[in-house]
């Protein structure tokens, strides 16, 4: 609710965002607005290996909570790439706001999971009956959590409807989970792993595995605007960000990464060594997204599913 | 009679030490929770892991450097909401018409909840050091307003009129009459915003920061360090304290023949 009122503020805020910073200094300076988490370690390996200076480019990055806060600031003018996740993304797009996507960020890979549903060992959510009736923890609704919670509840024959989805930040659900203040959680890591560590909890569902293997859960937006004006900038900023996705692939069990990793997320090591590193997708999958738009619809987010064709910057994705 | 200086010295020492004596229970009650198991969460350290990292924090400087982002930013909007609501204040209150003017903006505009101010403000102050001084202003604005009109409303009347017998200037009546008579109302007001520019400058931090005492508070908790946590807490109860007192002390020396509470 209130980021859709939000978005529809943010209309008039497009129109005043700033509009080329050719420096004529050696570098050309990109302000990127990433999340400290481990989704956006590729920018920090790329920045830290060199990869954005030999194509020019001086990355400026900050952080922020999310696409809530990202895509006000990019159609604000105060960034010109923003990382976000592929709801708060289409949402935007939805409502005619000028945002498009130009490289991937994040995906759900069924062989690594990485978000799961978290219960009380022993219980059973297989049947519609088991579900129904119950709460489930997500951490905020209208997200991505949300709607792949409600879409797994459907998956196993429950009705949405009849489940309360409660809003729980990340690191409350499992003392949420354990004080029963919901059924289940839908939690990412690290917390998924360490709350799977108390032997009340375990994992009782998948939602992403079960609904959309693949999915692609996150990617890195700019504006129409930008893109037009600077199309050779942001072909500059994909080839760095990619080699900076493929050295991380490459390295992901080495000590190098996950010192990388934990400084910028600020997880310790111990921690680190207790979670799954999913590898960084090197290419964003229309038809996820597509998939991902029909989910939306279907749950009530918009009316119609947008033209995702309008949605990707076709000069660095493939339609 | 004998022992009775002792008896009472005693006594308000005593009383003195109850308060922090309290406190030390409650801390004993945490350390006890934590360590013998009658509260088993990840989130709930021991208070001793708490002093331990509130030490580290101290010790490698990154506490006082984020205590001292935050206040710094604290008191720029403070400085500049208190100013302005002294200023508007003086003016509303001593002219009815500009109040009435005034009044149906301000009654509409000051219920707004910060939290649900900052991220519409994102869009034009973008995410930054100008969105924690607004919203600090903005915050801090309000209840000095409000007390500098009442302040000036309820001054002595009786001086008002010596000083027009006395044919003083406006602005001599201002400065002489005015202004102090409304002192004690506006620190009211002041140490009342005290409290609320602490309180928001950290609600900007956490919903759209990127430095401070906030944002640590925030990235904390998803870096599962829950005691670094509680230590930037307990570091920003030790600075709520420090100025309030502050406060007070100035309050004191600006307001010597007025009893302040």
């Amino acid at each position: 609710m209130k980021r859709r009122a939000l978005f529809k503020l943010a209309a008039c805020g497009a129109a005043a965002a700033s509009c080329g910073l050719a420096r004529p200094a050696d570098r050309t300076r990109l302000r990127v607005n990433v999340q400290t988490i481990i989704d956006c370690v590729p920018v920090v390996v790329a920045i830290k290996n060199g990869y954005f200076a030999q194509e020019g480019l001086e990355i400026d990055t900050s952080t922020s909570g999310g696409g809530a806060v990202g895509i006000p600031g990019l159609l604000g003018g105060a960034y010109d790439i923003v990382q976000s996740n592929t709801v708060s993304g289409l949402l935007a797009f939805s409502q005619g706001l000028d945002v498009q996507v130009i490289a991937p960020g994040a995906k759900m890979l069924p062989q690594a999971p990485t978000t799961e549903m978290v219960g009380r060992r022993g219980e059973a959510y297989r049947t519609a009956a088991d579900l129904e009736g119950k709460s489930i923890g997500v951490n905020n609704r209208n997200g991505i959590v949300w709607l792949y919670a409600r879409a797994w509840v459907k998956a196993r024959g429950g009705d949405p409807a009849k489940v309360s989805f409660r809003e729980v930040p990340f690191p409350q659900m499992e003392d949420a989970v354990r004080r029963r203040n919901v059924d289940a959680a839908f939690m990412v890591e690290p917390f998924k792993s360490a709350a799977v560590k108390s032997p009340e909890l375990a994992v009782v569902g998948s939602p992403f595995g079960e609904v959309q293997p693949g999915t692609d859960a996150g990617h890195y937006l700019t504006t129409g605007k930008f893109a037009a004006q600077n199309p050779e900038l942001l072909r500059k900023f994909t080839r760095a960000l990619r080699r900076g996705v493929e050295w991380y692939n490459a390295n992901l069990s080495t000590k190098e990464a996950q010192q990388i990793v934990s400084e910028f997320t600020r997880l310790p090591p111990a921690v680190l060594q207790e979670i799954v590193l999913p590898p960084m997708p090197l290419q964003v999958e229309v038809a996820q997204i597509r998939r991902t738009a029909e989910l939306m619809r279907d749950h009530g987010m918009f009316a119609a599913v947008p033209d995702i064709d309008r949605y990707i910057n076709k000069d660095l994705i493939a339609p | 009679m004998h022992g009775t200086t002792t008896s009472i010295g005693l006594r308000r020492l005593l009383q003195g030490m109850s308060g922090i004596a309290l406190v030390l229970a409650l801390l004993a009650l945490w350390e006890a929770s934590a360590r013998l198991g009658w509260v088993e969460s990840r989130n709930w350290p021991p208070f001793t892991q708490v002093l331990l990292a509130l030490w580290d924090g101290l010790r490698s400087g990154e506490l006082l450097r984020l205590v001292a982002s935050t206040v710094g930013f604290m008191l720029v909007g403070y400085a500049a909401g208190s100013a302005a609501g002294i200023a508007l204040g003086l003016l509303l209150g001593l002219s009815p018409l500009a109040q009435r003017f005034a009044s149906p903006l301000v009654e509409t505009l000051r219920p707004i909840p910060i939290a649900a101010v900052v991220p519409p403000l994102i869009l034009f102050l973008g995410v930054g050091d100008a969105l924690k001084i607004f919203t600090v202003a903005f915050s801090t604005f309000f209840p000095v307003l409000l007390n500098t009109i009442a302040g000036v409303r309820d001054g002595s009347e009786v001086l008002r009129q010596t000083a027009r017998t006395l044919r003083l200037s406006r602005a001599a009546t201002l400065r002489k009459i005015v202004l102090p008579g409304a002192l004690p109302a506006i620190f009211a007001g002041l140490r009342t915003s005290l409290g609320i520019a602490l309180v928001v400058v950290i609600v900007a931090e956490m919903v759209a920061g990127a430095s401070g005492v906030g944002h640590f508070i925030v990235q904390s908790q998803y870096a599962m360090q829950p005691a670094p946590m509680y230590a930037a807490v307990a570091c920003l109860s030790l600075v709520g304290y420090a100025l309030n007192r502050l406060v007070l002390v100035l309050e004191r020396s600006a307001l010597p023949w007025h009893g302040a509470s």
